[in-house]
This record gives C-alpha cells, sequence and structure tokens, in this order.
C-alpha cells in the first residue's frame, strides 16, 4: 500500500484525544448546590476509579473515526496488482479516434466504412470510458474534447466528410500525443481509420505512442483500385495580330492509375463557370495521356478556368482548376552596344522573349540612339555592357529609376569604371580597378547565391536550377554600397549580383556579362529562368494567375506586391494601423477579413477551388489563386499497416530512466482511480453516527 | 388519589399556605380515614372512663355505657395521657435542599406540625426547639403553647449552619421532666456525634424519636454531568463527576442511615428515615405506633 501525503499520518496521535475526553469529560460551568458534600469528599477526586476506562466501544468507536480521517487525508492507494487493476478498470480508458478526411477518403465506399467503424469504435467504449474524434489530413485537429458522450462524438463522426488535403500521419500522431498530454489515465488507446496511403507517410519518423497505450488500425483500403485524375494544365497565350485579339490554348494531361484501358475518356473544357470544349481521350492502362482544346480568345478580365475529367470512384482529383489572364507584357529596353556586335543582347532577347507571363516587348538601341522618348512607359532598362550617359539622358535615366522604373545592369568589356558618370554612383555601385581574370582552373563560380530573394526563391527545391555549372573567366569587382544587397558572390567573395533600391524603384548590377563572353551563364538551362525572374523582380511583377494547392499557406501581400514589415520590426509598431489587411472569398463563398495590425496575414487554402483575394482598402485590383487538391494523394498505392503499428509502439523506457514525475504521475492515476479516502470517510461518518447511538444509550442506562 | 391521601401529599400540602390548617386539615383527615388506612394494627387502645365535661369532645362519648347507666362518660384512652412532647426541628442550611417541589425542610415543618398538632390532640403539652449550630429557639411545651409552637415553625428559616452536637448537649440540661422528643433532621454529621447529641436528650429517661428526613436525590444522587457541587452550609466546592461516583455515594449514605438505625435503635432511640417524596401518612402513623408501644410499656 502506498501512501500520497504519508505526513498526515503523524496525527495519529491526535487518537488520544478521545481518551482524554473519555476521560476528563466537559464539566458543567454551573454550580450545583448539594447539602452537603460530607460523602462527597471521602470519595477522592483523583481515584483510580475515576481514570478507568469503562466504555471500551465508545472510546473503540471514536478512535476508529479519528483514525479513518487521518488516514483519509494521507490519500492511500493499493499497489497490488489487484488494486492496480481494480483501478484502471474503474478508472476507464481515454481513446482517439482517428479519422483519415483526405481526400482519398472519397474513394469508393471508403468514407461510409470509416463512418461506420468510427461508430463502432465510440460504441465499443465502457462505461468510464472518454474518447475523442481527431480528424486528420494534412493537418490534425480535434472534435472537441474527451468525452464520455456517445452521442457528441457519433455527431463529430455524422457530420463531416472528407476535405480536399493530403494524407499526413505524422501530423495526426502528435495531435494523438497533445490528446494524452492532457489526461492522466494511464490506460489508453488509439484507433486509426484510414486507407493507409503510401504518400502520406514519407519516411519521416512517426512520434511514438505514449506507454501503455493499445493501438488498433483499421484498414479501408482496397485491394484494386482505379482512378482517372487531371495531372496538369498548361496554358498557352499567343497574340492574333490579324484580330488584334489574344488567344489561349489549354493543355491537360490525365494520368489512369489502374489496371484496365479507358476509352473514350471524356474531359471537359470550362472557362468562367462554363463548358466551352469537351473532349474524348484514350486513356492507357497506368498511364497518361494529353488532350488539347482549342485555341480561346482570353477573356478582357481575368476568369477562372477547370478542365473536369469524367467521373470515376474519386471526384476530388477529376478537376484542375486555373486561372486565364491578359499577359500584359512589359516593355524592355536594352540599350547595348554598337551593332556590329551581333551577339551583343542576343541571350537576353531571347530569354525574355520565352514565356507569358510576364512577357516582354523588347525594344533595343544604341547609346547613340538614345532618346528621352525611349524611357517612357518601359517597364525595364538593360544598360547591357554600356556604361550610363553622362548627360542628360543619364539623369533622365536615374529620375526614371527614382519614379519605380528597374534597371539591369550587365557589366561588361565596355564598363570601364571611368566610363561612368560621377552621379551613377548615387545609382547603382560602380565596378573599380581592372576587371578580374580567373582563367586558371576553368574559371571561377558561384560561391554563394541568397535563395531567400525572390530573384531565386523559384530555385529553392531540389533540381530546379543548377548554378554551379556556370563558369565566369571575367568580372568586375563591385564595391557595394551599406544599403546594397548581395544576392550572389563568386568564389572569391566579390558580388556577382547586387541590388539596390533607389527611390521607389529598383537597380540589379550584374558583375559580369550577359552575352556569354565573359562567362558561360547564357549556355546554362538555368540561365532563361534566371533572367525573367530577375527580370520579372526588378519590375516588381506579380502573375495574377496564382496557383496553389490545398494546404499550402499564402502571404496575400507578397501576391500583391505589398511591403510586409516583420512582426517585431520598430516599423510595424510605428505603421501598425497602415499594415494593409485583405479580404479573401473561399470557393464555398464564404468571405474572410484578415490581417490583423503587425502581424503578417496569411491563408491557409484549405478548399479545392477558386480564391478570390482583394486589398480590404476596397480598389479594384483583385487576384484569383486555383487552388489544386495535392495530387500525390490520387496515388491511392496503400502500406502494410502493420508497419504502421511498429512505427508508432511505444518505446520502452527502463526504470532507472523513468521520470520521477511519470512515476509520481502513476501513483496519483492509482489514487484517484481507487479514491480510498472517500470510503474511509463515509466509515469514519458511520462511526461517528454509531458513536452517537452507543453513547446515547449508555448515557440512559446510568441514569 | 383520595382527597385524604391528596392531604398527606407533600406536593398538596405546599399549595397551603397557613400551616395551622395545614396540620388541623391532615391530622383530622388521617384520624378520619385511620379505618381506612392500609396501616393495619394501628389502635387507640381503652384506658379508663371520665365524667363527660361540657365541652368534651362529644365522639368520645361511651354511648353503651349511658345506656347502661343514664350517666355520660367519656372514654379515655392509652395515648391519652399528659406528656411533654417537644419537637427538636433542624433548621440548618442543610435542610433547604430539594430536588422536587418540596424541600427538607419544609417537609421537615410539616411533620413538627401535624404531629405536634396530633399530640396536642392527645391532650399533650407540646413545645419547640429550633437548632443549627446552636439553639434558635425554644419554646417549653405547654397544653397553651400549640399556637406558639406552629407560629413558630411558620416563622422558621433554614440559613446557618448546622452542628448536632452542642445544641443537643445544651438541651440535655433543658429536659428537666421525661418528655417526649421528637428530633427532626437529617443528620450530616457522623454517627458517633449524633449518638452522643441524641444521649444528651435520653438522660433523665427522655424517649426520643429520631425521622432523618432526606431528599431523593440524596438517595440516589441522579446527577449526570460533571460539575462542582456546592455545600450548603459550608460553601465548599467539590469537582465532581457524578457517573465515576454514583455507585460509591449512594453505598455510603445507604451505610450512614443503617448504621444511625442500628446504632440509635441500640440506645432506644426510635428512628426512622423519611423521603421528602413519600406522602405524610407514613410518619404519622410511625409516631402514633411509637405512642402506643410506649403506652404499653409504661
Amino acid at each position: 500500500m502506498g501512501f500520497l501525503a504519508p505526513l498526515f499520518l503523524l496525527g495519529v496521535g491526535a487518537l488520544s484525544i478521545p481518551i482524554l475526553v473519555h476521560l476528563t469529560q466537559k464539566e458543567r460551568k454551573e454550580v450545583i448546590q448539594f447539602p452537603s458534600t460530607m460523602f462527597l469528599r471521602r470519595i477522592p477526586y483523583q481515584a483510580v476509579r475515576r481514570q478507568q476506562i469503562r466504555h471500551w466501544l465508545l472510546l473503540l468507536l471514536r478512535c476508529l473515526a479519528i483514525l479513518f480521517v487521518i488516514l483519509a487525508f494521507t490519500r492511500p492507494f493499493f499497489t497490488s496488482k489487484k488494486g492496480v487493476a481494480a483501478t484502471l478498470m474503474k478508472m476507464g480508458k481515454d481513446q482517439v479516434i482517428l479519422l483519415d478526411r483526405s481526400y482519398s477518403m472519397g474513394y469508393g465506399n471508403r468514407w461510409e466504412r470509416a463512418q461506420k467503424a468510427a461508430k463502432e469504435a465510440v460504441d465499443n467504449l465502457g462505461a468510464n470510458d472518454r474518447a475523442v474524434v481527431v480528424y486528420f489530413a494534412g493537418t490534425a485537429w480535434p472534435a472537441g474534447n474527451l468525452t464520455s458522450d456517445k452521442l457528441a462524438l457519433r455527431k463529430a463522426i455524422d457530420s463531416v466528410l472528407p476535405t480536399a488535403g493530403a494524407t499526413r500521419y505524422d501530423v495526426a500522431f502528435r495531435a494523438v500525443q497533445r490528446v494524452f498530454a492532457d489526461t492522466a489515465r494511464p490506460s489508453r488507446a488509439v484507433v486509426l481509420i484510414s486507407d493507409d496511403q503510401r504518400t502520406g507517410w514519407t519516411g519521416r519518423e512517426l512520434p511514438a505512442l505514449p506507454a501503455g497505450t493499445s493501438f488498433t488500425a483499421v484498414n479501408l483500403s482496397d485491394t484494386l483500385t482505379a482512378n482517372v485524375f487531371v495531372s496538369r494544365v498548361d496554358t498557352k497565350y499567343r497574340e492574333d495580330e490579324s484580330a488584334k485579339q489574344e488567344r489561349v490554348t489549354v493543355k491537360a494531361r490525365l494520368a489512369n492509375v489502374g489496371l484496365k484501358p479507358i476509352l473514350k475518356h471524356r474531359v471537359v473544357l470550362e472557362v468562367g463557370g462554363r463548358e466551352m470544349q469537351s473532349k474524348a481521350v484514350d486513356l492507357p492502362a497506368n498511364g497518361t495521356a494529353e488532350v488539347e482544346f482549342t485555341e480561346l480568345p482570353v477573356p478582357p478580365e481575368i476568369t477562372a478556368g477547370a478542365v473536369r475529367s469524367a467521373a470515376d470512384s474519386l471526384q476530388r482529383d477529376n478537376v484542375y482548376h486555373f486561372v486565364v489572364a491578359r499577359k500584359q507584357p512589359l516593355s524592355v529596353l536594352v540599350i547595348q552596344p554598337v551593332k556590329g556586335d551581333s551577339m551583343a543582347g542576343l541571350f537576353i532577347r531571347r530569354a525574355l522573349s520565352i514565356g507569358d507571363h510576364p512577357s516582354f516587348k523588347i525594344k533595343t538601341v544604341q547609346p547613340g540612339q538614345l532618346s528621352a522618348s525611349d524611357l517612357k512607359d518601359q517597364g525595364m532598362v538593360v544598360l547591357n555592357n554600356v556604361p550610363m550617359p553622362d548627360d542628360e539622358l543619364g539623369r533622365g535615366l536615374e529620375k526614371y529609376v527614382q519614379q519605380g522604373g528597374a534597371l539591369l545592369v550587365a557589366l561588361g568589356s565596355r564598363s570601364d569604371p571611368a566610363r561612368w558618370p560621377s552621379f551613377a554612383k548615387e545609382l547603382m555601385p560602380l565596378p573599380t580597378g581592372a576587371p578580374v581574370e580567373q582563367l586558371a582552373e576553368f574559371g571561377a563560380t558561384f560561391g554563394f547565391i541568397d535563395r531567400g530573394h525572390p530573384v531565386f526563391e523559384v530555385f529553392n527545391g531540389p533540381r530546379s536550377g543548377d548554378f554551379s555549372a556556370a563558369r565566369f573567366y571575367h568580372y568586375w569587382s563591385v564595391t557595394p554600397g551599406p544599403n546594397d544587397r548581395q544576392l550572389a558572390r563568386f568564389g572569391d567573395g566579390r558580388p556577382a549580383l547586387l541590388e539596390r533600391r533607389v527611390g521607389t524603384g529598383r537597380v540589379l548590377v550584374w558583375s559580369s556579362d550577359l552575352d556569354g563572353i565573359w562567362n558561360t551563364m547564357p549556355l546554362q538551362p538555368v540561365f532563361l529562368p534566371f533572367l525573367r525572374q530577375a527580370a520579372a523582380y526588378a519590375v516588381n511583377y506579380k502573375d495574377e494567375r496564382l496557383t496553389g494547392t490545398v494546404g499550402q499557406v499564402v502571404t496575400p501581400a507578397t501576391l500583391f506586391g505589398d511591403d510586409v514589415p516583420s512582426a517585431d520590426s520598430a516599423a510595424v509598431r510605428g505603421m501598425a494601423s497602415e499594415v494593409k489587411q485583405y479580404v479573401s472569398l473561399a470557393p464555398d463563398s464564404q468571405q474572410v477579413r484578415f490581417g490583423k495590425a503587425g502581424a503578417p496575414p496569411t491563408l491557409e487554402l484549405t478548399q479545392q477551388g477558386i480564391y478570390e483575394l482583394k486589398r480590404a482598402s476596397g480598389d479594384a485590383d483583385k487576384r484569383l489563386l486555383a487552388a489544386n487538391v495535392d495530387l500525390a494523394e490520387s496515388d491511392l498505392t496503400s502500406f502494410d499497416p502493420a508497419l504502421l503499428e511498429v512505427a508508432v509502439a511505444p518505446r520502452p523506457v527502463p526504470a532507472s530512466e523513468k521520470s520521477p514525475i511519470s512515476a509520481e504521475l502513476e501513483r496519483q492515476d492509482l489514487e484517484r482511480g481507487q479514491a480510498v479516502w472517500w470510503y474511509l470517510l463515509i466509515l469514519a461518518f458511520l462511526l461517528l453516527g454509531l458513536e452517537n447511538l452507543v453513547a446515547n444509550r449508555l448515557s440512559r442506562s446510568a441514569r | 388519589m383520595s382527597d385524604i391521601e391528596a392531604f398527606l401529599d407533600p406536593s398538596v400540602l405546599a399549595r397551603i399556605g397557613n400551616l395551622e390548617l395545614l396540620a388541623r386539615t391532615v391530622v383530622e383527615g388521617f384520624l378520619n380515614g385511620m379505618h381506612r388506612s392500609p396501616h393495619l394494627g394501628t389502635s387507640l387502645d381503652f384506658a379508663e372512663h371520665r365524667i363527660y365535661m361540657p365541652g368534651d369532645d362529644i365522639r368520645r362519648v361511651d354511648w353503651k355505657l349511658y345506656a347502661r347507666t343514664d350517666r355520660l362518660y367519656r372514654k379515655e384512652f392509652e395515648a391519652d395521657t399528659n406528656t411533654n412532647f417537644t419537637v427538636l426541628l433542624d433548621i440548618s442550611a442543610s435542610m433547604r435542599y430539594g430536588s422536587g417541589k418540596v424541600t427538607k425542610f419544609d417537609y421537615a415543618r410539616y411533620l413538627a406540625a401535624c404531629i405536634t398538632y396530633l399530640s396536642r390532640g392527645q391532650r399533650d403539652r407540646v413545645g419547640l426547639v429550633t437548632f443549627d449550630s446552636d439553639i434558635v429557639e425554644i419554646i417549653p411545651p405547654s397544653a397553651k403553647h400549640l399556637p406558639n409552637v406552629l407560629h413558630a415553625i411558620t416563622r422558621a428559616t433554614a440559613e446557618r449552619p448546622g452542628d448536632i452536637g452542642p445544641p443537643l448537649k445544651k438541651l440535655g440540661e433543658h429536659f428537666r421532666r421525661r418528655s417526649m422528643i421528637l428530633l427532626i433532621s437529617d443528620f450530616y454529621a457522623e454517627p458517633d456525634t449524633v449518638l452522643e447529641a441524641v444521649g444528651h436528650l435520653r438522660q433523665r429517661g427522655n424517649d426520643v424519636m429520631a425521622m432523618h428526613v432526606l431528599d431523593s436525590a440524596e438517595l440516589e444522587f441522579p446527577f449526570d454531568e460533571a460539575a462542582p457541587f456546592e455545600d450548603l452550609e459550608t460553601a465548599e466546592k467539590v469537582p465532581i463527576v457524578p457517573d465515576q461516583l454514583r455507585d460509591e455515594y449512594r453505598k455510603m449514605i445507604r451505610q450512614h442511615i443503617a448504621e444511625l438505625e442500628g446504632r440509635l435503635g441500640a440506645q432506644g432511640v426510635d428512628y426512622a428515615m423519611f423521603d421528602t417524596s413519600q406522602p405524610l401518612d407514613y410518619a404519622l402513623f410511625h409516631y402514633l405506633n411509637r405512642r402506643q408501644w410506649l403506652a404499653r410499656v409504661r
């Protein structure tokens, strides 16, 4: 037997109280007049007879009552196996019912089977058991607190459907840990109701269940599955000069994950919510096919589109949303060396000519042909291996940048420091000294790339752009100013790409050329997306056509190109009232206003479909974001649930390493479960009642 | 309870304020009801005839003799002797105690008044002595002193501490003529002291009757709660746990009563103990029995 508060045992000394009371009794304060104390005085007051205990039963009852009260305060509990087992039975268990709500659970009748299994788990709960339903897909969230209310649990199961999210088992089991962290019951259970999709367990280590937790997996996967889904949609824009109209071609790729080929599978193109075209495509077994729709005119305003595949057992991945918008080409003025240099600007023009969003309209001039009017309405000016004009044109260029223009400077053989006007240093970091030669060891390479910068952000993922292959044989040494940002450096630490903010415009300085003479950069596959990305950043281009994946978190301020100070910056505190707020209209038409002052507003894409985003200030500028499901979820391949059970099995903790806190928790659990103190207090109460009866009877008989 | 018995109940008598009335009522009622009394064996033996004189109680006329002689004669009984009868009434503070409606002092006064009245009815010369630790009042026996005695009994109060020895010693010299003495007390003294005191009274052949008056609480000690007990005479307080010593006390008081009865009886003193809850007829019967016995002995 154990005691939670053994110090109270010292109170056993209080057992002497009834004995003292029994012997001395309470004396009346009132004096009794008696004719003569002649005989009373003859009987000694301190006679042994007075101190004898005559009513042993009364004394025993009083002592036992006090003893039981003392023992109740010590909070005793039984540590025998029988006692522990009885406690566990009495306490009941806490159970987490993990209900997979990823969209693959919409395949066939999986969801109905899942609900049935979940309700069976609820029905099997004992009278003292508690449970909570935890939904999970890309994230996990409980549908309430641990409860014994079976009606509430069944309601939590019946009232929901699969979401558009993808499966992630690690977040599900972390949610289990959070639930059990708040419960003290030692008996725990987890019931996983899922289709055990392999893509949901990407090899990350899963959190182990707490010790003593039983685990049951209800496997809802099917032996044979067949699914067709739209895996990709591409849009290609074309300017129809004759019709003076922009046109778009939509091409979709479909995948058939099934053992049987599908012939004449219907695919529909919707634009603006209306069915525009329908095609039939033959899909090979476990294969893909493409369908290209007839070219359409681009609507004048940004419009939502969708490609829908014919219905099958899994509906969610049968539709792919996209956004159609006019190209809005940006004018780029390339100032390049004399006409005789045929390579001058070639790579720049070719790279910027490819692609739609943004699309660039390029005009080239030589320094001698440049006029002030050339700068007007230009989205970007490129100084390709030419210095800045040192006259009014140069001042005009400076003013252009200050007023929001973009300037990309590629330093080459004609970029001698002496050729730059003195005021140019206000606009950009200038080359110094002589060009750096790196002819030995096959040239220099990049030593640092700021992949957090929007220019290089898109290259963050694996196999998304290899800069290491580029070789630099010559480059200028550029001294950055105090506020210049180095976006890339060579291996020797000299800046390769710098950014300077001038007024409301941006200047990017590339320390080597972009014509492939001083380096091999234009010859690398990464050159095209790099230059387009650098140009798009310089002009602060924001694609109105946005795509995302359900589960992704986006920052609307970034989508609108608005500045977002960090939450803890002094600027935020000073301009808290000026932080922009945004309004989003979700696919289910729910409008949400978000973006509290002082914190970057974010939007989690929880639904499949088109999100419409606007600034809360009410201006007409809007963005459409096409949120599609994570297509990894369309792969219905399942894993052996036994592997999952092993992966989340509780780790055994050696007794020597057992946390004293957990040991104490077990003692508290036993004591709380057995509640021996309650029975002791009841017994004490009954004994006091019995003592009262006995005392009254003895008193009457004494009379 | 019959009307006669009602008048013998001390609690009823307590409602009668006038002691003389009380005594007459009790005695006449007692005498009239004697033939219905459960106390059998009491009788007044015929002693002689005397010429009837006007004013005598015509109930004493011997009508049979008149029928034979045509002369009126009244009967004289054995008790009809002129005796000095004195009541010694203990008026010490301890007599003030009473657990019910009647205190020991009240009971003793009723006894004294009734027996004096009865005695006067027997043509005794009655007297009274009240005492505590000393003699308080003396009314010498006289045929005319009944009102005085009743008056003295009425106005007596039990206030002061008592000591039976000294006053009785003094009284031993007082009774020059052989008398009948009725000592009414609660006898809170050592038996030796009582015997010695009573012994003084027994000088000169006085006939002493001792009536030991006690309250039922003094006999049973029915108290429950521990409390300080205060002596009515000495004001001494003694802490008492009744449960602890009740049995011992009862034993002691009974031993005391038994010792007094035995030792006084050995000295020729008629001793009787009266509980104040008992009706007075028992005391009266006891007195009359004693007179009858005395008459035989003489």
